[in-house]
């Protein structure tokens, strides 16, 4: 997962692919992926509602 | 060196000459009240006068009601509709009195109640009109509310990385962290203090500087929290700063105020988005977290029952096509009691391909008879199975 992902994105992407899993003409081949990336999507705004990430360090080192 | 004499000496010397001059005698002034406090339960009231020249403090003297004249307070409460409180300009009576303990102060006899309009509410009045005028277009005022370039701003969806402006060692400071720091649902924050004076002359300009700070890292942070506790109302009056105001009006990072005080609203709080009390601005932003998460977990929900469900009719149409292609192997239809002919190694499905005297075999499904064709004819029964 980008570690500059936002939120936002992160949730408009997890809209994305509901939208698709619910859309009934998908190819099953790819629902193993969908789903690896939906489960990606939502253990990364997990993880980073519960820790300040590295992203938010390096950007204070930056500036 | 003249001798030195006894501190009490000089003082009953200062008390004396102030008893000459004002024994018995009272004075009406008009001053700007600051610090009060009220001991309703003595029915004592201690308070400071003082006088301004432009924003800055020229005079100050403390006052006080002892209980004999304490019902002053009561009745310019219950006459005026509003607290005896800091911020007030009043016209009253006074006396002059010395005690060698505790100094020189202003004993209140009377109030003059015609005079009840707080000069900070004039203040406060003519700085709301001047932000309007200066700030035309951009700062609207509709049915009583500001709207303000920054409380327009969006709020991130999430808030996480939190400049605090506040007073260090405060109560507002302390109530904010707790919250934040102890929210049960285990979200983390970046709490990163601008540590200011929020009272006195120069806190508004402190605050300001402060929030320029602030403006230089603003990439680092998702919003600005501006929190005390409680106070006087005298003590609130930094918050009505023109230039704070102002400034706050148009700051480009959406701030959030608790500057803790039940009956009035700042004009900072009128410029951003106001919230009570320090501890009114950590739950919201507690709760703005949770929301984003719940509307998450629902989504995951969502996501998963349509994945089960697009496996379950994947599985039942395989189900399904397994059941079709087992009813149609030639070994269930051999079990039902049928043949089947080969003639060279090949099915016979075209029986124009056979003719007498050719060797077949006839498959069932314990046996092979093999067979010669003695005779073909046309299959003109209509023989149900």
């Amino acid at each position: 997962m980008k570690p500059t992902l936002s939120f936002d994105k992160a949730f408009s992407e997890l809209e994305k692919l509901v939208e698709q899993i619910e859309d009934e003409n998908i190819q099953l081949d790819s629902l193993a992926y969908k789903v690896k990336q939906a489960n990606e999507l939502i253990k990364y705004c997990e993880t980073r509602l519960r820790n300040i990430s590295d992203d938010i360090e390096n950007e204070k080192t930056n500036n | 060196m003249a001798a030195a004499q006894k501190l009490s000496e000089l003082l009953n010397e200062i008390d004396a000459t102030i008893y000459n001059r004002f024994a018995g005698k009272t004075f009406w002034i008009k001053a700007e009240i600051t610090d009060v406090k009220k001991y309703a339960d003595k029915r004592w009231c201690f308070l400071k006068f003082i006088e301004k020249e432009g924003n800055m403090v020229c005079a100050e003297m403390k006052g006080v009601f002892w209980s004999n004249t304490y019902h002053h307070v009561e009745n310019f409460e219950k006459e005026t509709q509003q607290p005896f409180a800091s911020g007030l300009e009043i016209t009253c009576n006074v006396r002059v009195r010395f005690h060698k303990r505790f100094g020189l102060d202003l004993e209140v006899l009377a109030i003059d109640f015609a005079y009840v309009i707080g000069k900070m509410e004039i203040e406060r009045k003519q700085t709301l009109e001047r932000l309007v005028k200066e700030n035309e277009g951009i700062l609207l005022l509709s049915n009583g509310n500001f709207s303000t370039i920054n409380n327009r701003l969006q709020l991130p969806t999430i808030l996480q990385r939190i400049a605090l402006v506040t007073a260090p060692n405060s109560d507002g400071q302390r109530d904010f962290k707790e919250v934040i720091q102890k929210n049960k649902y285990g979200y983390a924050f970046e709490v990163k203090e601008f540590l200011t004076q929020v009272q006195g002359d120069s806190a508004a300009m402190l605050i300001l500087q402060q929030l320029e700070n602030i403006k230089q890292l603003q990439g680092q942070f998702d919003v600005v929290v501006m929190v005390r506790g409680g106070g006087s109302d005298t003590d609130f009056k930094s918050f009505n700063s023109f230039e704070l105001s102002d400034y706050v009006a148009s700051f480009p990072l959406p701030i959030l105020t608790g500057i803790g005080h039940d009956r009035n609203t700042s004009i900072v709080d009128l410029m951003a988005r106001q919230h009570k009390t320090p501890t009114e601005v950590a739950t919201f932003i507690i709760d703005k977290n949770m929301c984003f998460e719940k509307d998450m977990l629902q989504l995951k929900e969502r996501f998963f029952a349509a994945v089960k469900s697009l496996v379950e009719t994947a599985q039942n149409k395989l189900a399904y096509n397994a059941r079709i292609v087992k009813s149609s192997s030639p070994k269930t239809i051999l079990n039902k009691g049928f043949a089947i002919v080969m003639h060279n190694s090949k099915i016979v499905t075209d029986p124009a391909l056979i003719h007498e005297t050719d060797e077949v075999q006839v498959i069932l499904r314990d046996e092979i008879l093999h067979s010669i064709i003695t005779k073909k004819e046309i299959n003109e029964t209509d023989t149900e199975f």
